[in-house]
C-alpha cells in the first residue's frame, strides 16, 4: 500500500501554453503529467492524478474552479496533495494557496506547496498549508520540487513532531508545547537568555513576538437616533439554566438571548440571569449582570432617544481560554445575525 | 470577536478593563470599564453610584460609535 | 558588625528512599514510616474534615491522582517555628537559620470526590507522567472529603480545610528529622545589597520579579505572603530565603497548569538557579514579590512599583515569572515593559494558550519590547491518556466538576472521561505542570 498523492499544476507547467493559455478550465488527468514529473521521483510512492487549472481562470472563478477540482477528487483515493512549485509568480501562488487549503478542509489531507518569499501567496496561505522557501523562477524546478516532495514523505511516514525551524517550511503561526530532547530546565534557558542579554550577545526568544493584524475602521453612526444597537458580550452571562450549555472556558458556542422590552436584566436570585465565565469572581455578575451587560442604560438611553432601539436579541459567550479561530467564527455566525437583523452598531463588553 | 463583527462593517465600541488586551486583540473604538468581575457597576459603592458609572460609561461608548478616528482610539471616560 | 540582619539559611536534606507505614512514624537510614492512625488524627485535627486517609504512591505506579489541590514538602524548622508563618503558626521571620527537609518526596493533597477549576491530574506512570514534576517524587498522599457544603459544587474552591490538613502533615511528617544529621546541606547567603563587596557589586545586579496569583477579591483563594492575601499587597522587596523557607504559600484559583504549589515555592527553581550564578556572573540583588490583581489600575500600579524597586536597587537586569495565563499575561507584559522602560533588560518566563489548533494569540496582550522570552508549555494542549489501574480522588471529578482542562460535554470530543477511564483532557488541568517555577522541561515550538 503506497502512498498516493495528487499534484496541482498551472497550465504552462502542465504544458497547455502561456498567458494565453491563463483560462483554462481545470482538468484531472490520471498519472504523472506536465511539470508533476519534477515532483514524482522523489515522492516515495505514486502520483496517481495531476490537476492542471490556468491562473486566470483559478482567480477569477475561485469558487468554481475550486468545486469542480474537488468533485472531480471526491472518488480519487489520495494521502497527500502537492500545489506548485509556484516561484515568484503571484497569480499562481494565490491558485496554489487556495485549492491547497479547500483540498485540506475537504479532504484532511497535509498539503505542501513552494514559493519565494516574495510571493503574495505565502502571507496569504501559510497559515493554512505547508509552503516552503522557494526560488524566483523554474530555474529553481528540480530544488524545490525535490524539496515538497521530501517534506511529503517525512508527514506519511514518520511520526513527527513537524517543526517549522528544523524542516524549513514558513511558519504557520501554530505552536504547540514540545518536550526538549535535551531536557533543559525552563531556569537554566532564562539565565542562559538572560547572560547574553546582558552582554550583548545574540539570543532567541522563544515567543516571538507576532506583527499585529488589524481590521478596518468601521463608519462613526451617523444619526444615533435612528440607529439599532445592539449588546454582545464575552462575559458569558446566560439565563440561569444555560440552555445553549455554553462552556465556562474554551467555548466554542455562544447563545442568544430575548430582551424584546426589557429595561433591564434581572438576576441570578430572580432567576433570570447569571455568569458562567469561570476566569473571575462571579458574585458581582450574578447579583447584577446589567454590570456585565448594560441593558438598564442602553434601555434609559434609547427612552431618552439618544439611540434608535434596542435589538431584540443579546449575544453571549465566554472570553476565556476561547480560541481565536473559536472566537472568530463564534463572532462571523453573530455577525451575520446582526446584519440580518439590521442592527447598525453594536456595544461589546468584555471581563 | 469583535474584528469579525466590525468586519462585515458593523460599527463596534469594545467595553474592557484589559485595554492593552482589546487593543492587541484588535477592537478600534475602546472604552474603559472598572474592572473584570464587575466592569460597569462595583459592589462596594451605592446604588446610585453604579447607576452614575454605568450610565455615564455607556454614554461614552455610544460617543465613540458616533465619532469618526483614523486609528485604535481609547475614549476618555 | 553588631546586629546586622544577614539571613543564611541551611536546608539539610534528607534523602528519601522508600515509604511505608508502620508502627511509629520515624525516618531511619533512607526510609520513611508513617503510623496512618497517628497520621489521619493530625488531619482530622479539623472537624471539617469528614472522611480521609492516606495512601502512598511511587514513581512507576500505575496510579492516577485527580483532583489534585496542593504539593508541600515536609520540613522541620530547627527553631521550632512553624512551617509557615501566619499560616500554620504564628508569625516570625524565616529564611535564617536551619530547616530540615525530606527530599524526594511530597504531600499531595487529592480531593476524594469533589474538584474545580484550580484542581489538577497527575499520572505517576506512562504517557502521562511527563506532564508534571510529581510523577518523580514519592508522595505521601492524603485523599480526604469534608463539610464544606457551600462550595462542593462550586467551580470555585478555597480547599481551606484540605489543604491546611496537607500543611498540617507536612509537618508532623517533617518532625521525624527534627533530630538527625543531614545527607547534605545547601546554604543560601546574600549580605545586605548596599553592604555587598566591590567583586560582587561589580557584576550586574539581578532581580527576580515574582508574580503570584491573586485574582480573587474575597478572601481564602490567593497565594498567602506570610499569611497575608497577595491580593492586598504592593509589590515588595523579599529575601529569596524567604520564598525558599515558607514565606509564600500557594491559593487554589489559578488553573493548575499554571500553578506555583506550596513545593513550588519551597523549592523555587529560578531562586535556586540565580543563587548559583550569584557572584560569578551575577550580583543576585533579591526577590521583588509582585501579584497578579485583576483591575486594570492595580496592575499598572504594581508594575509601576516593580520597575521603582528594581531601578532604586540599581538592578541591571530582571526576570519575571507569571503564575498564571489570561488577564495575568497584561501583568506579565506590563511588568516586563515598565522595567525595560526603566532601563532594566527584562527576560519573562510564562506559559501561552495558542488553543487547541495553536493557532492563537499565544498572551493575551503583547509588546515588542518584551524581547527575551522563555515559554514553558501550551494550557489548551490537547492530552488524551489511557485509562490507569488505580484512581486516587474521583476520575469523573475530571469531567464533572469543571477542571480548568476538563469538560463535561465536547461536540468532537465527547467527555474529558470515558467509560473505559481513559481520559482526553487539556493540559491546562496538569498539576503544576508547566513548571512556571522553573523545571519545565517543555518550550513552545512552532509547527
Amino acid at each position: 500500500m503506497s502512498n498516493k498523492a495528487v499534484v496541482y499544476i498551472n497550465q504552462f507547467f502542465g504544458q497547455i501554453g502561456g498567458e494565453e493559455a491563463a483560462d483554462h478550465e481545470p482538468e484531472v488527468r490520471d498519472g504523472v503529467a506536465g511539470a508533476a514529473q519534477a515532483i514524482a521521483p522523489n515522492f516515495d510512492g505514486e502520483v496517481v492524478k495531476t490537476v492542471i487549472c490556468g491562473d486566470n481562470y483559478m482567480s477569477s472563478n475561485q469558487d468554481k474552479a475550486v468545486a469542480k477540482i474537488l468533485g472531480e477528487l471526491e472518488d480519487v483515493d489520495f494521502d497527500i496533495f502537492f500545489a506548485g512549485p509556484a516561484f515568484q509568480a503571484g497569480r499562481y501562488g494565490n491558485a496554489c494557496g487556495a485549492i491547497g487549503q479547500a483540498v485540506k478542509e475537504e479532504f484532511d489531507v497535509p498539503v505542501v506547496s513552494s514559493m519565494n518569499i516574495e510571493n503574495p501567496g505565502v502571507d496569504m496561505f501559510k497559515k493554512h498549508i505547508y509552503i516552503f522557501p522557494g526560488g524566483h523562477s523554474a530555474a529553481k524546478m528540480r530544488d524545490d520540487a525535490k524539496k515538497m516532495a521530501e517534506f511529503g514523505n517525512k508527514l506519511l511516514n514518520e511520526e513527527g513532531p513537524f517543526l517549522a525551524e528544523e524542516e524549513g517550511f514558513y511558519k504557520r503561526g501554530i505552536r504547540h508545547q514540545y518536550f526538549l530532547p535535551d531536557e533543559t530546565p525552563a531556569a537554566d534557558r532564562a539565565i542562559d537568555m538572560l547572560l547574553k542579554k546582558l552582554n550583548g550577545k545574540e539570543f532567541k526568544s522563544e515567543l516571538p513576538i507576532p506583527e499585529q493584524d488589524l481590521v478596518e475602521i468601521a463608519p462613526a453612526i451617523k444619526d444615533l437616533s435612528q440607529a439599532k444597537i445592539a449588546l454582545v458580550t464575552s462575559g458569558g452571562i446566560v439565563p440561569v439554566d444555560n440552555p445553549d450549555k455554553i462552556q465556562s472556558a474554551s467555548a466554542t458556542r455562544w447563545g442568544k438571548y430575548n430582551i424584546a422590552g426589557e429595561d433591564k436584566l434581572k438576576n441570578r436570585e430572580s432567576n433570570e440571569y447569571k455568569t458562567i465565565h469561570a476566569g473571575f469572581d462571579p458574585a458581582a455578575a450574578d447579583s447584577d449582570p446589567n454590570r456585565v451587560v448594560p441593558l438598564d442604560a442602553l434601555y434609559k438611553y434609547q427612552q431618552e432617544g439618544r439611540i434608535g432601539e434596542i435589538h431584540d436579541y443579546f449575544y453571549s459567550t465566554v472570553g476565556t481560554g476561547t480560541t481565536e479561530g473559536e472566537a472568530a467564527r463564534m463572532g462571523r455566525e453573530i455577525a451575520e445575525e446582526l446584519l440580518d437583523a439590521n442592527v447598525q452598531a453594536v456595544i461589546l463588553t468584555s471581563t | 470577536m469583535v474584528k469579525e463583527i466590525e468586519r462585515t462593517g458593523i460599527t463596534v465600541v469594545q467595553m474592557a478593563n484589559l485595554i492593552p488586551v482589546a487593543r492587541t486583540v484588535g477592537a478600534n473604538r475602546m472604552v474603559p470599564t472598572i474592572s473584570i468581575p464587575y466592569p460597569l457597576g462595583d459592589p462596594k459603592t451605592s446604588k446610585e453610584e453604579q447607576w452614575e458609572v454605568r450610565y455615564h460609561r455607556v454614554g461614552v461608548a455610544l460617543d465613540a460609535l458616533e465619532t469618526e478616528i483614523e486609528e485604535q482610539t481609547v475614549f476618555a471616560v | 558588625m553588631k546586629g546586622v540582619f544577614i539571613l543564611k539559611l541551611e536546608i539539610g536534606n534528607f534523602h528519601v528512599e522508600d515509604i511505608k507505614f508502620g508502627d511509629s512514624t520515624n525516618f531511619k537510614d533512607g526510609i520513611l514510616t508513617i503510623n496512618k492512625d497517628e497520621a489521619l488524627n493530625v488531619v482530622k485535627e479539623d472537624k471539617h474534615i469528614t472522611d480521609a486517609d492516606i495512601k502512598i504512591v511511587k514513581p512507576g505506579d500505575q496510579v492516577r491522582l485527580v483532583p489534585v489541590k496542593e504539593a508541600i514538602e515536609p520540613r522541620y524548622r530547627m527553631d521550632e517555628g512553624p512551617l509557615f508563618p501566619g499560616v500554620t503558626g504564628n508569625l516570625q521571620q524565616v529564611g535564617d537559620g536551619m530547616t530540615m527537609a525530606l527530599k524526594g518526596t511530597s504531600v499531595l493533597v487529592v480531593g476524594q470526590h469533589w474538584g474545580g477549576f484550580q484542581d489538577g491530574l497527575i499520572d505517576m506512570a506512562g504517557e502521562g507522567a511527563k506532564y508534571t514534576y510529581f510523577s518523580q517524587l514519592k508522595n505521601i498522599v492524603l485523599v480526604a472529603d469534608t463539610d464544606e457544603e457551600f462550595e462542593k459544587r462550586e467551580q470555585q474552591k478555597k480547599n481551606k480545610a484540605l489543604r491546611w490538613a496537607g500543611m498540617r502533615l507536612a509537618e508532623y511528617i517533617g518532625r521525624t528529622v527534627s533530630n538527625q544529621d543531614p545527607d547534605e546541606i545547601e546554604e543560601y547567603e546574600l549580605g545586605p545589597i548596599t553592604k555587598r563587596n566591590s567583586d560582587l557589586s561589580e557584576l550586574p545586579g539581578v532581580v527576580l520579579v515574582m508574580q503570584p496569583q491573586s485574582q480573587m477579591e474575597e478572601d481564602g483563594y490567593n497565594d498567602l505572603n506570610y499569611g497575608w492575601d497577595t491580593n492586598h499587597m504592593l509589590p515588595t522587596l523579599m529575601h529569596p530565603n524567604e520564598v525558599l523557607d515558607g514565606a509564600m504559600i500557594s491559593g487554589s484559583f489559578m488553573p493548575c497548569s499554571s500553578k506555583w504549589s506550596t513545593y513550588d515555592f519551597q523549592n523555587f527553581k529560578l531562586i535556586k538557579r540565580l543563587y548559583e550564578e550569584h557572584g560569578e556572573t551575577v550580583n543576585f540583588l533579591g526577590v521583588i514579590m509582585s501579584n497578579l490583581n485583576v483591575a486594570l489600575e492595580q496592575k499598572e500600579r504594581s508594575a509601576q512599583f516593580v520597575a521603582n524597586i528594581a531601578a532604586n536597587l540599581g538592578a541591571e537586569a530582571a526576570i519575571v515569572a507569571e503564575e498564571g495565563y489570561g488577564n495575568p499575561d497584561a501583568d506579565y507584559i506590563a511588568c516586563l515593559v515598565a522595567l525595560e522602560d526603566a532601563g532594566v533588560k527584562t527576560v519573562g518566563v510564562s506559559n501561552e494558550a495558542t488553543g487547541r489548533d495553536g493557532a492563537s494569540q499565544p498572551l493575551v496582550s503583547l509588546d515588542p519590547k518584551a524581547d527575551a522570552l522563555v515559554s514553558t508549555g501550551n494550557v489548551s494542549e490537547l492530552i488524551k491518556l489511557p485509562p490507569m489501574d488505580t484512581v486516587i480522588g474521583e476520575l469523573e471529578a475530571l469531567a464533572r466538576d469543571g477542571l480548568s482542562g476538563g469538560w463535561e460535554d465536547d461536540e468532537e470530543l465527547g467527555s474529558s472521561v470515558k467509560e473505559d477511564g481513559s481520559i482526553v483532557m487539556e493540559n491546562n488541568a496538569m498539576f503544576c505542570g508547566d513548571g512556571i517555577a522553573g523545571w519545565s522541561k517543555k518550550t513552545m515550538k512552532e509547527f
